[in-house]
């Protein structure tokens, strides 16, 4: 029977490559039917702490379980229990599409009337019928994540773990996918999903940021939000935007400027004083000022943050 | 115009040094073949492992065995006792000749009916067997002779001196002592030349293409022809260094002679070159990954390697395939190579040759650079 | 080791192969190109050696001896020269390889005294023909030689002696049209195996590895032993496929004696492709690109086997030193087991000491072959 206890966890997870630390002492649990996300941008570590749990790589040091397995000791045990699907290729570009899905179906011992039950939902999921004879490598990039994630549970898994599973896909198929994710996390399955788009980020249940290794927060997207940023955000819209930066970095109050698309984010102490004061600065300096408002932060603002936080305290150490 | 070819050629050599695929292929089969081809390869026959049933046991008997033991070229295994024996041995290959003289040969030596020397000899290798024949036929032609001249010197010496005979005197041109290694080696030459350039001028336009670098480039002020040259004038001089190197070895490691002009040899390489790089840029129109491109290369390479001359000689091929080999340029270098290594001929003898190769290379340039030119729009 | 799993594996591929054209053509196609290539390309047999003949003297004596030549098969006389210069000339020129030199006084010393010389002038560059002609060359003399001197016994009165006293009777085994390809063209089995060794095996793993399918691969519960059992079945059948196509051309086409048995053939066959398909495996499990995985591969396995393998050189003929390394050439067994099948009809018992090392070194590559592999990404 299936563990009470949490679905996967990882205690103290480090690997290096060398002299580089591509994983820093990370830690966390996940429960069963949970949607954890990992986010952070590329070369960050996700997709190493995803191979290390599915034992693709040995960890350095700590400590990851899987389904209740150590993954250094079991590895080829735990990789019956999860599904994977990796950052590059998950499926085989010269084989059709039930070719691709009757090899994976062997992989997993998946066969007979299951592996056609199976397969039917697969390419219903994927919304490929009457196209099963086609070459896999064909497909549109939409399609082919939809029958990657059904060639991927072909054999129930309880945990599954998708690297940037969404990766070149428009936006519209991206939420169809996020569906069909909710839907399985919402019949028990763990779902490990890694990604790089911060939309994304809100659908998770709970958000792992990670940022050159390190693990920076983790939390449900609502606790990020509230939490992790201190003061409040500001939206100011100025020309030009080069030298309000500057001179708005320097203004008394302000914990952090960042361009956002051709606006400012500002974070500030306090919102009230803030919007009063700033924009005279800006006239005063010359510089024209439209629109000045406060905003909710967006997992981007948390993250941007946060990542300058942790630079600033590397810089302190060093 | 100039100045973007010569970048262009730069990158080449810059790209050649840091390729560790190309070191290693470029490097490594050159460097066996030559060590084969210059110690190993060979079809002379040097020592046959040989048999003997003597039944008879009689002088003359012995007198015939000890010629072939003393020939220097038959290696005398073993002295078998029955037929049976003799049959087994090779049988199981363990000698390749076999001779067998009946009890009463020296009886009929001496009555003069032609006494019968039996040999078996394995013909698993016909070339080997051949040979060996060749030599046995030649031991026993003199042990005839001086058999005769013997019995007739102790029945009428007075005719001794008049005994006719027609002796043949060999005399071997340009290899004396019949060294295998100085038929190899300036082959070498060639075929080393013909792999390198060949490889590295097809590699280096896909690696471009699979890469995708190739598009950047054409979206630049380069013009495809000065493209064409960027990509074929480095690969002519690492060919031509390639063969001037291996010349070296061969002459100074090797010890084969070099009779002939180096000029001649310089223009018999300069043609040859031009032949191989219209082929590897053929090939590189061809194909789209470098994976592609060496299984091409192996197909394209192997016949013209195994039909040019290299080991085996063209004349003994059947009249079809020597229609053939009069599109490899292979053929024609291998001839201007031994020419000029061992004939010492000029000109004279091989401008057929040097316009063959030529005619080919302009051929093949032509062919490959409109190709190329049309796969670049 | 579960077969569900090994089969998909192979299944896998094979499909893969199959909608690869290049490997198509390589599997089917190359097989043919090398019997063909080699089987008419590839020949010792000299004949119709063109010769130029320079007689000096012009008597029914020389012309008697010219005329031998002329009937020889193994020689066409292209021309008669009169002069030296013509002679050099010819040569230099490479339209003669022989040329044979009758002295001025041929028939005088013929009569007179106890012997005359011809000059055989042989084209050294090609030390292995010339060798052949010069031993034609001197039978055809020997020949008229012995004629003479007999047909002088008589006239002296010495009729009884007037044969020849010894006669050689030689029988060749095995071969006995003495036709080179005969031992060459059972060779080129061994070639086309060391080819699909060299040109696909070696690149199955490192092409999943290359197009980033080896992660997905090794992520599920597979195990090393069936991705390599099942990723080398197909090649495995293509091997045997193309061994029985080569051995059909060999005997059908270029009428090769074949006197051994299918089985011996079958099971040697097998052996050696186990040898081949593991070596190919390692290679590509060590290397992660295709392109070095196939150029080392062709360095590995055909260069060694065409070169060292005993069927184009006579390995007992190479020095001490180079014999020694061809022991560690496995193409060297099956060539040599080839021979021995096809025209010596040999069995498993005489075959025993090559078929011996050739399962030695299909255990060691197999062990080396299962410990290579790692399920991991480092």
């Amino acid at each position: 029977m299936e563990d009470a206890g949490p679905s996967v966890a990882v205690e103290n997870l480090v690997k290096r490559f060398g002299d580089f630390t591509a994983v820093d002492h990370v830690s966390f649990a996940a429960a069963r039917g949970e949607i954890m996300g990992f986010l952070g941008p590329n070369g960050a570590g996700k997709s190493t702490i995803i191979r290390m749990l599915c034992g693709l790589l040995r960890p350095t040091e700590g400590r990851a379980f899987v389904a209740g397995l150590d993954v250094a000791q079991e590895a080829e045990t735990v990789r019956q229990r999860i599904g994977y699907m990796s950052q590059k290729f998950s499926l085989y570009n010269d084989l059709s599409v039930v070719e691709n899905l009757r090899f994976f179906g062997g992989m997993y011992g998946v066969k007979g009337a299951e592996l056609r039950q199976q397969s039917e939902w697969a390419v219903e999921l994927a919304g490929l019928r009457g196209h099963e004879g086609g070459i896999t490598g064909e497909l549109s990039s939409a399609w082919k994540q939809r029958l990657a994630l059904g060639c991927a549970v072909l054999h129930h898994p309880p945990i599954l773990f998708l690297d940037e599973p969404t990766s070149g896909v428009d936006p519209i198929s991206r939420r169809q996918f996020w569906e069909l994710i909710h839907q399985m996390a919402a019949s028990g399955v763990t779902v490990f999903v890694s990604t790089h788009y911060m939309d994304e980020a809100e659908y998770c249940h709970r958000l792992a940021l990670i940022h050159r290794g390190r693990l920076v927060a983790l939390g449900t997207p609502t606790e990020l939000k509230r939490h992790a940023l201190r003061g409040g955000l500001l939206l100011v819209e100025c020309a030009p935007l080069g030298e309000a930066l500057e001179v708005l970095a320097q203004a008394p109050g302000v914990l952090e400027v960042a361009v956002f698309g051709n606006a400012l984010h500002v974070v500030v102490h306090e919102v009230a004083p803030a919007i009063d004061a700033l924009p005279r600065l800006l006239i005063a300096r010359g510089l024209g000022c439209t629109r000045i408002e406060a905003i909710m932060p967006s997992l981007e603002d948390i993250f941007v943050q946060q990542i300058g936080a942790q630079a600033a305290r590397a810089e302190a150490v060093s | 115009m100039l100045g973007r070819i010569r970048h262009m050629i730069i990158k080449e050599f810059l790209q050649m040094r840091r390729d560790r695929h190309a070191r290693f292929r470029l490097l490594v089969p050159p460097l066996i073949q030559m060590l084969i081809y210059g110690y190993a390869a060979t079809f002379e026959v040097y020592h046959v492992s040989t048999v003997v049933l003597d039944l008879d046991h009689t002088q003359e008997s012995r007198d015939l065995v000890s010629r072939f033991a003393g020939s220097g070229r038959f290696i005398v295994q073993a002295a078998l006792s029955d037929r049976r024996q003799l049959i087994d041995t090779i049988d199981r290959g363990d000698a390749t000749v076999a001779l067998h003289i009946d009890a009463g040969f020296a009886e009929l030596l001496r009555k003069g009916e032609g006494a019968p020397l039996q040999v078996i000899l394995d013909g698993t290798n016909s070339n080997t067997a051949l040979i060996a024949l060749g030599y046995i036929n030649q031991i026993a032609t003199r042990f005839a002779r001086d058999y005769q001249t013997d019995r007739l010197s102790r029945r009428r010496p007075a005719l001794v001196a008049l005994l006719p005979e027609v002796r043949l005197e060999q005399r071997p041109w340009y290899n004396p002592d019949l060294n295998s290694r100085w038929f190899f080696v300036p082959g070498v030459v060639g075929s080393l030349t013909m792999v390198v350039v060949v490889n590295l001028t097809a590699f280096a336009v896909v690696r471009e293409r699979e890469i995708g670098t190739l598009e950047q480039i054409m979206v630049t002020p380069l013009r495809p022809a000065e493209l064409i040259a960027g990509k074929t004038i480095p690969f002519f001089i690492v060919g031509l260094v390639e063969a001037a190197l291996i010349t070296l070895v061969g002459v100074w490691w090797f010890q084969v002679p070099f009779q002939g002009s180096v000029l001649v040899l310089l223009l018999g390489t300069s043609l040859f070159l031009l032949s191989m790089l219209g082929v590897g840029l053929l090939i590189s129109t061809l194909c789209s990954t470098q994976q592609q491109a060496f299984a091409s290369n192996f197909f394209f390479m192997s016949p013209a390697f195994l039909l040019s001359g290299f080991a085996f000689p063209i004349s003994s091929m059947p009249a079809f395939l020597q229609w053939l080999t009069y599109i490899d340029p292979l053929r024609y270098f291998l001839i201007i190579l031994r020419g000029t290594f061992l004939k010492g001929v000029g000109l004279g003898v091989l401008w057929p040759q040097m316009l063959a190769m030529a005619v080919l290379g302009a051929t093949l340039l032509t062919i490959s650079v409109l190709r190329f030119r049309k796969s670049l729009d | 080791m579960t077969w569900y799993r090994t089969v998909a594996v192979g299944r896998k591929e094979f499909i893969q192969i199959w909608r690869d054209p290049r490997s198509l053509m390589i599997a089917l196609f190359m097989p043919i190109m090398q019997m063909a290539l080699i089987g008419y390309g590839v020949s010792l047999d000299i004949k119709h050696i063109p010769v130029c003949a320079f007689d000096r003297e012009s008597s029914q004596e020389s012309q008697a001896l010219l005329k031998r030549f002329q009937a020889s098969e193994y020689f066409n006389v292209l021309r008669v020269v009169d002069t030296y210069r013509a002679v050099a000339e010819g040569v230099d020129a490479g339209a003669c390889k022989l040329a044979i030199v009758i002295p001025s006084d041929f028939s005088e010393r013929l009569r007179d005294s106890s012997g005359t010389t011809v000059q055989a002038i042989v084209d050294g560059t090609d030390d292995n023909s010339a060798n052949v002609a010069i031993g034609y060359a001197q039978a055809v003399v020997s020949g008229y030689s012995n004629d003479v001197q007999l047909d002088w016994m008589r006239r002296q009165g010495l009729g009884q002696q007037a044969t020849v006293p010894l006669r050689v009777e030689s029988r060749v085994w095995f071969n006995e049209d003495l036709q080179s390809k005969a031992f060459i063209i059972p060779g080129v089995v061994a070639l086309v195996m060391a080819l699909i060794g060299a040109l696909l095996s070696s690149l199955t793993i490192a092409r999943e590895w290359e197009r980033g399918t080896m992660e997905q691969l090794i992520s599920t519960p597979v195990t090393a032993s069936e991705i390599m059992v099942g990723k080398l079945l197909p090649y495995f059948l293509i091997g045997l496929v193309d061994a029985a196509l080569c051995v059909t051309i060999a005997v059908f086409w270029f009428a090769v004696p074949f006197r051994g048995t299918l089985g011996t053939l079958l099971f040697t066959t097998t052996l050696f492709l186990a040898v081949v398909l593991g070596v190919g495996y390692i290679i590509s499990v060590l290397t992660r690109s295709q392109l070095g995985a196939s150029q080392i591969a062709l360095i590995v396995t055909l260069l060694p086997t065409t070169l060292l393998g005993g069927f184009s050189f006579p390995i007992d003929q190479m020095p001490a030193a180079v014999r020694m390394i061809t022991y560690i050439v496995y193409g060297r067994y099956y060539v040599s087991i080839l021979k021995a099948i096809f025209l010596k009809g040999a069995g498993l018992s005489a075959l025993a000491p090559s078929v011996l090392a050739l399962a030695l070194y299909a255990a060691l590559i197999a062990v080396l072959a299962t410990r290579a592999f790692r399920k991991t990404l480092d």
